[in-house]
């Protein structure tokens, strides 16, 4: 369904457990046993940091909306849970992403624009012949089984911001760490309202002093233990500003009346944390340099 | 038809009257892009799945804007029969090419492949082979335009009443599905309900359906013009930006009248564009509307007087059509109907009714913030009258037998390439000649 999460296709064939996840991209590998030792990439997640980077610079030249970057970067995590990186040109995936999630996201770009704007950015990758970027549609339809329509966080987030009386500022960071959490395999772990009330979970606790990881970190601590035991044991939590005390116990209020699987949000929290972690080690240039390997001595460019 | 695509050259329904139309078999037009398949590309694309490895094509049925429509049977364990639907390819010369899929095409394949329920048509699979779309659907044996005609020749004798009680309310019932799910329709008319031979009701045809909750643009952009014309809203006609579930309800209300009447209730000409593609207002619509329903009022519409198109109206006659006996309009339109078609007054089950007639002006209704939701249409005491229930086969007791639909087996103009004449700005409406093109094969 359209409007309900729990009978959607992304809930049904796009959701997995952490090891179906692994077994899944483990099965692709060993079918392409040879150039994955081959051509070694880095982690998951920096090369996610790379395709958001490629894609933000899509959108701002044609000025499109971040709701449609994130169901291309869904796409894009979707394809390749499917098929193996190194089969493919990540650039025209994502360029090919971006066009089809724009058409869904009903702020439709012409073809042309598309691969204009993307040969303009990444010229070594991609051709002027439009019909490179069609022949990509094909494929990435038929791999997710046509089932685009994708529910995000930010919908949730839309609706419980008033319910929690969320300050703009709160709003706006429980935004960017959803914008964030597309950099991790979370989009195919967990349902899009568990990522919302962690964001805003993230966003109440790091704010205002931005001390950070640390201070989040062991309130998610302090979340996991509240959740076996009673409410006001939130507020011994240690590392959490004092003003920021009475946010987080309504929030932990809200969460313990509703349906909202805490230990989830303490397992995204995480995943998120670590996400912060492993961005200190990116670098664009070898990010960049790994890719142009296998596509440059696979012709996949051409 | 939207921003992606340069409007692909429309095949309407006219593509049948094309006189220089190549014979070829049906078969063919699925064979004609197999070739291409022998030559697989630098890391190009192959589908996993052939459709004539899974379906034996059996004849044609329609084709329309996005391409034609073929009647199939399952083949290698795949039992039953099947409709087709092969979205029109792009060509460049005699070359298919990819071009980019068009939003309309997207959003069906999205749409058919998210939403499931009884009364709405069954997807089976999609496959996307050499250049080509297939959406595969179960086989519904009739629609209601084809019931319609049935009705109307060779004398005009009545659908009985039974019948479009389960009809309206099967389809007010898919309807309701797919605005909880957040989807409008848009392009709800008889030729697009279909009906099983198990007289089940499904709706067909989302390539002009959509998500309205928080569309990133207007539900105005891109698609400027929206539902064939004598389906088509007031507020539509009238130039509404912001329109609701409720253009949905009015299509319901014309379709109702129309199985009553046989005859589509608002029949008016449609107001082509102009070089300029800017949208006319269709004048000739409206006044068919005005002469049964009366002119609108801003009392009664509040909204009335904030509609771009308002001005229009001043500048139309006023004049309702001979409704006599101190009826309104509609009411007198009503009854009318009922007599000349030949509806019975006994037994009361015999009749729709007056509750057919208080049903239908709720769904009439001018103001589209006052028209019955889906929802509150299915409460209407018109499905409980008379003690009756509703029932889910909608031929259920009647001794009429539809017949099966016209499938053409060979002869068929399988062109998939651009089309004389056909190019047009603006959404493809081909009621008009659509219809016309219908009774010419059926």
């Amino acid at each position: 369904m359209a409007a309900n999460y729990w009978a959607s296709t992304q809930r049904r064939h796009w959701q997995f457990s952490r090891e179906s996840l692994n077994e899944v991209r483990q099965q692709l590998e060993d079918e392409e046993k040879t150039i994955v030792q081959q051509y070694p990439l880095p982690d998951r997640r920096l090369l996610s940091i790379l395709f958001n980077q490629l894609l933000v610079k899509l959108g701002k030249r044609l000025n499109v909306k971040q709701q449609a970057l994130a169901t291309a970067q869904i796409y894009v995590r979707r394809f390749y849970s499917r098929v193996e990186i190194r089969r493919t040109n990540p650039y025209l995936v994502l360029a090919t992403a971006f066009y089809l999630a724009c058409k869904m996201e009903e702020c439709p770009q012409h073809i042309r624009s598309v691969v204009a704007e993307a040969r303009n950015a990444w010229p070594e990758y991609i051709a002027s012949d439009v019909s490179k970027l069609g022949e990509c549609e094909f494929y990435l339809i038929s791999e997710m089984n046509s089932q685009l329509i994708v529910h995000h966080p930010y919908r949730t987030l839309h609706e419980i911001q008033d319910k929690l009386k969320m300050a703009q500022e709160d709003i706006s960071l429980a935004w960017s760490i959803i914008n964030d959490h597309y950099l991790t395999d979370l989009p195919l772990l967990v349902a899009p309202h568990v990522i919302a009330v962690t964001a805003i979970f993230l966003a109440v606790t790091l704010k205002p002093t931005q001390t950070g990881l640390q201070a989040a970190a062991s309130t998610v601590a302090g979340l996991s233990s509240a959740t076996s035991g009673a409410n006001d044991s939130i507020g011994t939590v240690s590392g959490v500003p004092n003003t920021q005390q009475k946010k987080v116990q309504y929030l932990v209020s809200w969460l313990a009346e509703g349906e909202i699987d805490i230990k989830a949000v303490v397992e995204c929290s995480q995943e998120i944390i670590s996400l912060y972690d492993v961005w200190e080690q990116y670098n664009e240039k070898t990010c960049k340099e790994q890719i142009a390997r296998f596509v440059k001595a696979r012709g996949l460019d051409k | 038809m939207n921003g992606t695509n340069p409007p692909s050259s429309a095949a309407t329904a006219r593509a049948l009257e094309d006189k220089q139309s190549l014979k070829r078999s049906v078969q063919a037009a699925f064979d004609e892009t197999q070739d291409a398949r022998k030559l697989p590309l630098n890391n190009g694309y192959t589908s996993k799945v052939r459709v004539l490895d899974r379906y034996e094509v059996v004849g044609f049925i329609s084709s329309g804007t996005y391409g034609k429509v073929y009647k199939a049977v399952g083949v290698k364990g795949q039992s039953g029969e099947f409709a087709i639907k092969k979205f029109k390819p792009d060509k460049e010369g005699e070359t298919i090419q990819y071009t980019g899929i068009s939003q309309s095409a997207v959003r069906e394949m999205a749409l058919c492949s998210e939403l499931s329920h009884p009364n709405m048509i069954h997807l089976v699979e999609i496959i996307l082979e050499d250049k080509c779309i297939y959406m595969v659907f179960e086989y519904a044996e009739h629609d209601l335009l084809q019931i319609i005609q049935h009705h109307s020749q060779p004398t005009r004798h009545p659908i009985a009443a039974s019948a479009i009680k389960s009809i309206l309310f099967q389809l007010l019932n898919g309807l309701l599905y797919l605005h909880t799910n957040w989807v409008l329709h848009r392009d709800l008319k008889p030729a697009n309900i279909m009906v099983t031979s198990k007289g089940e009701v499904r709706i067909g045809d989302l390539g002009l359906a959509r998500l309205f909750y928080k569309p990133l643009h207007s539900l105005f952009n891109g698609d400027k013009v929206v539902v064939t014309i004598w389906y088509r809203a007031p507020e539509l006609l009238l130039g509404s930006r912001h329109y609701t579930p409720a253009v949905d309800l009015w299509a319901v209300g014309c379709i109702f009248a129309e199985l009553l009447s046989l005859r589509p209730i608002f029949k008016g000409e449609e107001a082509k564009m102009d070089s300029k593609k800017t949208v006319p207002f269709q004048k000739n619509q409206m006044q068919k509307i005005v002469e049964i329903l009366g002119m609108p009022t801003k009392e009664k519409w509040p909204g009335l007087t904030h509609q771009p198109e308002y001005t229009q109206l001043q500048s139309m006659s006023s004049a309702v059509r001979e409704a006599g006996q101190g009826k309104t309009g509609l009411e007198a339109w009503y009854w009318n109907t009922l007599k000349s078609t030949g509806y019975q007054d006994s037994p009361p089950s015999a009749s729709p009714g007056p509750q057919g007639l208080d049903l239908l002006a709720k769904l009439l209704e001018y103001d589209p913030t006052k028209r019955l939701t889906a929802e509150q249409a299915l409460q209407h005491p018109y499905f409980t009258a008379n003690g009756e229930r509703v029932t889910a086969n909608c031929f259920e007791g009647m001794t009429t037998q539809y017949p099966t639909r016209r499938v053409s087996r060979d002869d068929n103009d399988i062109r998939t390439g651009s089309l004389p004449g056909t190019k047009r700005g603006g959404l493809p409406d081909d009621s008009l000649t659509g219809r016309a093109t219908k009774r010419m094969k059926d």
